[in-house]
């Protein structure tokens, strides 16, 4: 055999005995160290590292795997040097070794951490399509039955009846309907969009298709944030696949869809700025009615749905609206999706049934404080949901529960925070952040958060007074009962909570002769 | 604008100039000027508004309504520290000021030598592996400001 013959046998040999490796290509994998890992890695001839979407599992990134005799193998937290023990398959441990996954129930986030994002190959022989495919042979009005049935309420926070909305649009008459799926997941704390987006973007347009065919749209806009910049390049990317493979049709007509880039305005994440945003406007809220299902993008009937909500929809057409109906409790069917975050030793994302209470959650999965630290308090919900102290944990997230205690579920995101942190301080950020974003239509959240704001520096200054804490108080009430959207309507919750539940904290940093004598 | 910037800024608006019966989409002209030009100069307002047969007022408008669209020239390396509150409880405060204090310059301002610009973002959904901090179009977790040292480039670089 000469020299080149044996140099091919010898590659061949390699390519056989090679060793598969999978790494995730999330974001937050990759800023975790999931780059320095593949480049690490490149260039040895028998080691094949294949990127694929994130568990969620993010105390466990960057986070290698490979397949084993009864599964994949786990190393958690893996660094370039432990290529030699991986490849000896040493100290890797099993899915069922990692409670943090075994506990969860997962639906929409199953397949996540196994295959690679962009191969729709591999979408299709893992199941998914399926709901689409079953979708597409059947009436509108079966669908939004379907829906309707399930019991789904929309996942972006305001948990309106999602078979409603829908089917709004869809009797509504009109020569143009769009389809628009709100990926401005502005909500600090919350990411499974993200994760959606960038590691299985054929199941959003998959829940679009669905939803053009209940409705009768011909064309979609996925407006994606622009922190997002990861979500936006793999939608596109995953778009022209689908358009390649011939699949984005409805009825044998085309379905239009395209990814339109935000410019960092959190109240764009409303449906109304949304779609003032998406017409290349100022981002500012619409008074409503109408309704966007009524007369939306272009004065046109218009579905702005989140991309957690088109990717359970898939699940619901796939598996049967029944299956949705029989988890979670009587008010909030089917499964949540808690992002969390903050303080805690295991910060990741949760898919479980509606029901479980805070406590159990941080708990089981969140697995405790990081390393010394004391709980202080949790923000559910976004930078609009409610601080609970640990008195209150004992609260089941249902959206009922969350309604009844004045809290919301929000996006589902869950932030820990420990006892350094400095709650006057954090009081007077959320009003910075909500003065910051406020788009300035109504009058009590433009001058009230900048009014609210200023109180907040005074005190956490050292100037405040006791009338301060009570004028805030009063502002936050206004700013509840008359703000135009959710931004100025809930921005005072988390304030007021954080004065409810640590108010010393406030009162010790009025001067002496500002302090109250209750 | 220089010749060359005004030449740029024709072939960037030939695509967005609305064809007939289509709607102008100031937002994503915008956005793309941005693009080409690292910023969207003032004086870029009228051929932008000409281009897209709208007031000049709505330009401006909507380019003074979005945080991401800057009318000033930047540093030549963007560093964002994400004040998201799950980074917060994780002291990107802190970070912050630290990154303020080496870097001798407060928020939203450039170094003196035209380098560095120092931002906050809101949320960049990297929640699981905060505090985050942005550096150009790259995303890092668990940063400390020793790391985000090491990755701000010296002056003319």
């Amino acid at each position: 055999m000469d020299r080149e013959g044996t140099l091919e046998c010898f590659n061949r040999l390699n390519l056989c005995m090679a060793v598969t490796l999978y790494l995730s290509n999330d974001t937050s994998a990759r800023a975790a160290g999931a780059d320095c890992l593949a480049a690490a890695w490149a260039d040895i001839p028998d080691i094949r590292v294949v990127r694929t979407s994130s568990r969620g599992a993010f105390f466990l990134e960057p986070l290698v795997e490979r397949d084993g005799p009864h599964g994949r193998l786990l190393w958690p937290r893996a660094e370039p040097d432990d290529l030699s023990r991986i490849r000896n398959e040493a100290g890797g441990i099993s899915l069922p070794e990692v409670p943090f996954l075994a506990q969860q129930q997962r639906a929409v986030f199953a397949r996540f951490g196994t295959a690679q994002p962009l191969s729709l190959e591999e979408y299709r022989a893992n199941g998914g399509w399926r709901g689409w495919e079953r979708a597409a042979n059947l009436p509108s009005e079966a669908i939004i039955a379907e829906l309707k049935t399930s019991g789904l309420r929309g996942r972006g926070g305001a948990a309106f009846p999602v078979w409603h909305k829908w089917d709004i649009a869809r009797r509504t008459s009109a020569d143009q309907k769009y389809v628009v799926a709100n990926a401005d997941e502005g909500d600090a704390g919350t990411y499974c969009d993200r994760m959606i987006m960038e590691g299985e973007p054929f199941r959003l347009i998959e829940g679009m298709l669905i939803c053009a065919k209940a409705v009768g749209a011909d064309h979609g806009y996925v407006y994606c944030r622009w922190e997002y910049p990861a979500a936006a390049a793999t939608m596109q990317a995953a778009i022209a696949e689908i358009e390649r493979a011939g699949l984005l049709t409805i009825d044998e007509r085309p379905f239009r869809l395209e990814v339109f880039r935000g410019a960092g305005s959190y109240v764009c994440g409303e449906e109304t700025a949304l779609l003032s945003s998406l017409e290349g406007g100022r981002g500012m809220v619409k008074v409503r009615p109408p309704y966007p299902a009524v007369a939306g993008l272009h004065g046109k009937p218009t579905v702005v749905s989140n991309v957690l909500t088109f990717g359970t929809v898939v699940e619901i057409m796939c598996r049967g609206a029944d299956w949705h109906a029989a988890l979670g409790t009587a008010g909030s069917k089917g499964l949540i999706v808690l992002q969390l975050g903050g303080r805690i030793r295991q910060p990741g994302l949760v898919e479980i049934p509606f029901g479980a209470t805070l406590a159990e959650v941080l708990e089981r999965f969140g697995g405790g404080m990081a390393d010394g630290s004391r709980f202080k308090a949790v923000q559910v919900g976004g930078p609009l949901g409610s601080l609970f102290p640990e008195s209150q944990l004992h609260i089941p997230l249902c959206f009922d529960t969350f309604n009844e205690a004045g809290a919301v579920l929000g996006h589902g995101g869950i932030v820990v925070f420990d006892d350094q942190t400095d709650m006057v301080e954090l009081a007077r950020h959320y009003m910075t952040f909500t003065a910051d974003e406020s788009c300035g239509k109504c009058t009590p959240c433009r001058i009230g958060s900048v009014r609210a704001r200023e109180l907040l520096e005074r005190i956490e200054g050292g100037s405040g007074t006791g009338a301060d804490l009570d004028l805030l108080a009063d502002l936050g009430d206004t700013m509840k009962a008359t703000s135009l959207c959710a931004h100025g309507g809930r921005a005072p919750y988390p304030v007021l909570t954080a004065i409810e539940h640590f108010g010393d904290e406030f009162r010790r940093r009025l001067p002496s002769n500002g302090r109250r004598e209750s | 604008m220089a010749t060359s910037e005004t030449a740029l800024l024709d072939r960037v608006l030939e695509p967005h100039r609305p064809r007939p019966g289509e709607q102008a989409n100031i937002l994503r002209t915008l956005l793309a000027v941005q693009q080409a030009l690292g910023h969207v100069p003032p004086n870029a307002i009228g051929p932008v508004a000409d281009a897209l047969k709208v007031p000049e007022a709505h330009v401006a408008g909507v380019l003074s309504y979005y945080p991401d669209l800057h009318t000033a020239s930047r540093g030549r390396q963007i560093v964002r520290v994400c004040l998201g509150e799950a980074c917060i409880a994780n002291r990107s405060m802190h970070l912050l000021a630290d990154l303020q204090r080496v870097l001798g310059i407060g928020l939203g301002e450039t170094t003196k030598d035209g380098q560095t610009t120092l931002e906050r973002v809101y949320c960049l959904g990297n929640c699981g592996v905060g505090p985050t901090v942005m550096v150009d179009e790259t995303i890092y977790g668990r940063a400390s400001v020793s790391d985000v040292e090491k990755l701000l480039k010296p002056n003319g670089s």
